[in-house]
């Protein structure tokens, strides 16, 4: 078959557009930095994986803009008892094979969740999960538990016929028929992928949810790792839409007149931790709050995050339930150095840093600016960078006094922060797994503990908001900022309302007008 | 026979470098980072990956695993890479055309540039042109080919949106799963940026040596001979004289090769085409050790075909010269 | 072999080797006496405020008289960062330089006047290393050593990795030049007659017949100074070279590209422009050296 590949995916356009719908048939070119690693939507926990499975898949619950829950695949649910919650499906939904979907796909689902390595850590409280009927799934907790909604925007049922006949098992470290091959109930389905070079998507034509607006027909995703190169692709007309979008370029998008900025403050906290282990210095809480008064996170956001990024006081972004609205950045260089003098340091010390150069935004910048505004207060600080596949090692050697960490709270909740951030490092329990300060508060621990568990509303947010205080009295760590999210696409492209803090955009339902 | 003893001396050479090559590649990958950080969640346990990284084989002893790469390797089996889950053999293999089509591309830009550039040069050694083609020719060389690149992406995919400035564009799949940009528009176009700019480092090179060459053939016995049994002076340029120039050139040429891919590396990163090289930087980044022993080796491969392919020309071009290391 | 008054003579009527001596001469005086005239220490960390950062030249709207060529993301003077820049790419490509030249010239020197299996081997492996390229086996061995070494010792050392690296893979240039010589001056007669004397092969070779090979290795070493320049800026745009906080000039490009796009062109475009004026400098200057001394050597074929 001598086609253009390039005239195949129209020509396929073309035939779905008699059949289907009446949509004006679009196609979507769109460039993130990264493509999907696998097809297998429980092989790896990262934000590539989800966008995908929302493309693919649908969840039985999803967020919305307001930080809520709607409905998906669960119509409706009703929570039974303090550890018992039950999920009513829709009746019409078929895979993409043709399987129709029910609740022994969510039952299978939710079990498979249970062997990923990746996905446990979230399930780990749903003791059981259980098919009533066709179309009801009930789910049992180890306890009264405030996260059931959270964890159930996991859940994208699979297609569990398909995946039985094929092979089932989630491989990390090389080939399975999961990763190659896909079924789900969602808005796409994939027609072509070269891993790497792109992917191209298709509009599911049996698709459930016929009040989506969405009218893209034909998505194809293109990686661009070099972000300069992803947005002169932008420029140039080459695709539609790009993400993420650089710091450096947001200006210059947003003047264009041809292209549509969107910019939203993120949900992922950068900080960098003090090892009080490593360094005596750095044990003196008057040191640590001398350290977060010398560092201007609001200048480094200004400056380096060209304005891309919330200044933060604490790990809990706003709309968060432990947010806390009392905690303001601080800066001050004149207290700084009266809190390094009666700390006994007046003439400052030296510390080390680790910084990653290629995980955060701008991390290795962030890191530079943060170490010469340190100079400020005589810690002569000696910065090493590093590709984040060497930095994880180091990370978890705790290899030097000061280390970057961001963190992004996979079940959308504050507690989870403490939980792998603050809490005191416990090898038994995972607690504290990334805290490479070694910070570590008995006050802190119990109330994280009693919120996993504190199904009232009112008393978690009291909880979560009193160790963001007494993190923040204690400068446990030195909170930078927020990264924020931004998303750029050429005008006609109503990008907007499908995207959301979680950065999962539902392509789905984007209307392209023109 | 000779041709034999020839192939044969240069497989066994190959087969050394190849060995010093996997082995320096191997010796050092205990130190090369950790692989499984790229490849699991921020939440995953250490014990967890501990188990993984048992069960990869990462924590066997060195020489065990190194005896098991070799053992594999010589079946044509370089390992999986971590980050594609395939053969890391086959996902170089797969980023080959496009690293080839760049390579042709730009072949066929300096040698259609400079041979008739050369041959000008050489004939009208004083005119304007020719003067201001040598100088031109030593900018040419003191220009960085990164360099290069980032203006023609400013210049020619930014600020004029000529031409596209990344990856490849659309492809059409040749019979044999050969992706080729050569047979669309699109294709075509997203070639000239970066064809032009790996072609620039060595148009000045080529430009300058069929000058030199040229004069020297010129002014040989040989010409001169040819030109007083009365041909045509343009018989004379054309057919004796530059002939005469195609030994060097592709001597040169041949040794040019590995510079050629040295170069492809820093074009395709600027272009950010889907090639080899660029596919080399990510897996150093991403502590890919099977895909970055694999391209060494197909890279070490590369230069010695085309080493051992150069000699063959050469012969070819000119009868006199034997194969070096073949006694007759 | 011209005299330095015949040189000099043919220096001052040449105006291209006029300017390219001025600009050289320009840069290296620029690049020594950096510490000293230099607006800024940009290394030094208590000099240096994020606040700022991507300024554009003075001359344009929102400069600022401190930062003649603007600054870049985080608050250095362009002016400065390049003059400390092109010191440590001088450092590098001299360096290196040296490297090729003690190497090459002792191999050269052992081959051609021992001859035998030694010259067979050394100039066998010669044609091995040329036949792959410098910068392929720098890009190689740089980026097996980034994965092996810690980074901070990697950063550390990075400067001494890269001379030593590409001073090994350009030996054979300069041995097979100084081999070439050894072979014509072998058998004169100044030769046979301090051998005769009883002086020991290493003072024949270095003391009588290095000297008079010497013009060749000058013009060599010139060019191979730009080559070396070049393939450490490539290394450095790689990510492969010196690391952030001690930036060559190819390090500061790689760090102004991402910039380039968004319109903060200078952080990029200066250092481009005195990478380019050093390298080309450098080219003519040895061209020019190559004609006046021996114009029969040729670029191409060395």
């Amino acid at each position: 078959m001598k086609i253009l590949r390039h005239l195949a995916s129209v020509t396929a356009t073309a035939v779905m557009l008699g059949a289907a719908t009446l949509a004006p048939a679009q196609t979507l070119k769109f460039a993130y930095d990264a493509d999907p690693v696998s097809l297998d939507p429980h092989e790896q926990l990262s934000g590539g994986t989800l966008q995908l499975s929302h493309m693919v898949f649908d969840p039985l619950v999803r967020w919305n803009k307001d930080l809520g829950f709607d409905p998906r695949l669960a119509e409706s649910w009703e929570r039974v008892d303090d550890t018992t919650m039950r999920f009513n499906l829709r009746h019409d939904v078929k895979f993409h094979s043709g399987n129709p979907m029910t609740a022994a796909d969510v039952v299978w689902t939710i079990d498979r969740l249970k062997t990923s390595p990746d996905f446990k850590g979230i399930f780990a409280g749903w003791v059981s999960a259980t098919a009533l009927d066709d179309y009801t799934v009930e789910i049992k907790t180890d306890g009264p538990s405030p996260l059931v909604m959270h964890t159930a925007t996991y859940v994208f049922p699979m297609d569990s016929k398909f995946y039985e006949a094929g092979g089932a098992e989630i491989v990390k470290h090389g080939d399975s028929f999961a990763s190659s091959h896909i079924s789900g109930t969602g808005p796409f389905t994939i027609s072509e992928r070269e891993q790497g070079v792109k992917v191209t998507f298709t509009r599911n034509p049996d698709y459930w949810d016929t009040n989506s607006p969405g009218n893209v027909q034909t998505a194809i995703l293109t990686p661009i790792k070099e972000a300069p190169t992803r947005v002169a692709a932008l420029l140039a007309g080459d695709v539609d839409f790009i993400a993420p979008v650089p710091p450096t370029d947001l200006a210059r998008i947003d003047a264009n007149e041809g292209t549509d900025l969107v910019t939203m403050t993120g949900t992922r906290i950068i900080t960098l931790q003090m090892n009080q282990q490593r360094n005596e210095a750095l044990a003196n809480p008057k040191v640590r709050l001398a350290i977060v008064n010398a560092i201007n996170n609001e200048g480094i956001v200004e400056k380096i995050m060209k304005g891309f990024g919330t200044a933060a006081a604490q790990q809990s972004p706003k709309g968060y339930i432990g947010y806390n609205p009392d905690l303001k950045p601080r800066f001050d260089l004149a207290k700084a150095q009266a809190l390094m003098t009666e700390a006994g340091y007046p003439d400052g010390f030296s510390a080390t840093m680790m910084c990653p150069n290629n995980r955060y935004v701008n991390d290795f910048k962030i890191c530079e600016a943060a170490a010469a505004m340190l100079a400020k207060i005589n810690i002569k600080v000696d910065l090493t960078t590093m590709p984040k596949a060497q930095y994880w090692p180091k990370f978890d050697e705790r290899a030097a006094d000061i280390m970057m960490i961001g963190w992004h709270s996979d079940t959308e909740d504050s507690a989870n922060f403490n939980e792998f951030l603050t809490m005191t490092p416990n090898a038994d329990t995972g607690r504290g797994q990334y805290n490479s300060g070694n910070y570590s508060n008995a006050e802190v621990d119990a109330l994280t503990e009693a919120s996993l568990t504190e199904t009232k509303g009112d008393t978690r947010s009291e909880q979560l908001q009193k160790v963001e205080k007494i993190l923040y009295d204690e400068a446990a760590f030195v909170p930078l900022h927020w990264q924020d999210l931004a998303w750029a696409a050429r005008k006609g492209v109503n990008i907007e309302p499908v995207l959301n803090v979680m950065n999962f955009p539902y392509l789905g339902d984007l209307v392209i007008t023109e | 026979m000779h041709i034999i003893a020839f192939l044969l001396r240069r497989a066994v050479q190959a087969v050394i470098v190849m060995f010093v090559i996997s082995l320096i590649g191997f010796s050092i990958q205990d130190n090369l980072g950790d692989p499984l950080r790229e490849l699991v969640g921020q939440s995953v346990s250490e014990a967890e990956r501990d188990l993984m990284r048992e069960d990869m084989g990462l924590n066997d002893p060195f020489l065990s695993q190194y005896a098991r790469f070799l053992g594999h390797a010589v079946q044509g089996d370089l390992g999986n890479s971590y980050f594609f889950k395939r053969p890391a053999i086959a996902v170089i293999m797969d980023k080959f055309p496009a690293t080839f089509e760049l390579v042709l591309g730009s072949v066929l830009i300096f040698l259609t540039v400079s041979i008739p550039a050369g041959i000008y040069c050489a004939i009208h050694r004083n005119s304007w042109l020719t003067r201001f083609i040598m100088s031109a020719s030593i900018l040419g060389i003191s220009v960085p080919v990164f360099l290069t690149a980032i203006f023609m992406v400013w210049i020619f995919g930014v600020e004029l949106g000529w031409l596209p400035a990344y990856g490849r564009g659309a492809t059409y799949e040749l019979p044999w799963g050969w992706d080729t940009g050569f047979l669309t528009l699109d294709g075509l176009k997203h070639l000239i940026l970066p064809c032009v700019t790996l072609s620039s480092i060595m148009l000045p090179l080529f430009i300058r040596l069929i000058r030199a060459e040229m004069m020297e053939a010129m002014g040989t016995d040989y010409v001169r001979f040819a030109r007083a049994k009365g041909l045509s002076t343009t018989r004379v340029r054309y057919v004796h004289a530059f002939r005469n120039t195609l030994l060097p050139v592709v001597t040169v040429g041949g040794l040019m090769i590995g510079t050629l891919i040295a170069y492809t590396i820093l074009t395709e990163t600027v272009f950010q085409w889907p090639g080899m090289g660029f596919l080399f930087l990510e897996a150093v980044n991403r502590v890919d050790t099977p895909l970055i022993i694999a391209y060494i080796i197909v890279v070490g491969l590369i230069f010695v075909i085309v080493n051992t392919m150069v000699d063959f020309i050469y012969t070819l071009i000119n009868p006199m010269v034997k194969l070096p290391g073949a006694k007759a | 072999m011209i005299t330095w008054s015949a040189l000099l003579k043919r220096f001052i009527s040449d105006p291209v080797a006029i300017i390219a001596g001025f600009v050289l001469l320009l840069l290296i005086l620029m690049a020594a006496f950096a510490p000293l005239i230099a607006p800024q220490n940009p290394y030094d960390l208590m000099q240096i405020d994020v606040m700022d950062s991507d300024m554009p030249p003075s001359w344009k709207p929102g400069g600022d008289p401190r930062f003649w060529l603007g600054t870049d993301s985080q608050g250095r003077g362009v002016l400065s960062t390049i003059m400390y820049g092109t010191g440590i790419s001088l450092l590098i490509g001299i360096g290196a330089v040296i490297v090729q030249g003690v190497l090459g010239i002792t191999l050269g020197l052992i081959a051609g006047y021992k001859g035998g299996w030694i010259d067979s081997f050394l100039m066998r492996l010669a044609d091995i290393q040329m036949s792959l390229s410098t910068l392929m086996i720098a890009i190689i061995v740089l980026a097996l050593f980034q994965a092996a070494f810690d980074p901070s010792v990697y950063a550390e050392y990075a400067i001494f990795m890269l001379i030593f690296i590409i001073g090994i893979a350009e030996w054979p240039k300069f041995a097979r030049t100084v081999r070439a010589s050894v072979l014509g001056e072998k058998n004169k007669e100044y030769v046979d007659a301090a051998r005769v004397i009883g002086l020991p092969a290493r003072k024949v070779m270095w003391g009588h017949i290095l000297p008079n090979a010497m013009t060749p290795v000058l013009v060599i070493s010139t060019i191979q100074v730009a080559e070396a320049i070049m393939t450490e800026a490539a290394l450095s745009f790689l990510g492969l070279g010196m690391p952030v906080n001690k930036p060559s000039l190819g390090s500061l490009i790689r760090s102004g590209f991402e910039y380039i796009f968004s319109g903060s062109w200078w952080i990029t475009f200066y250092p481009a422009l005195v990478l380019i004026a050093l390298i080309l400098a450098l080219n003519l200057l040895g061209d020019w050296l190559r004609d006046v001394m021996n114009p029969k050597l040729r670029r191409g074929d060395e």
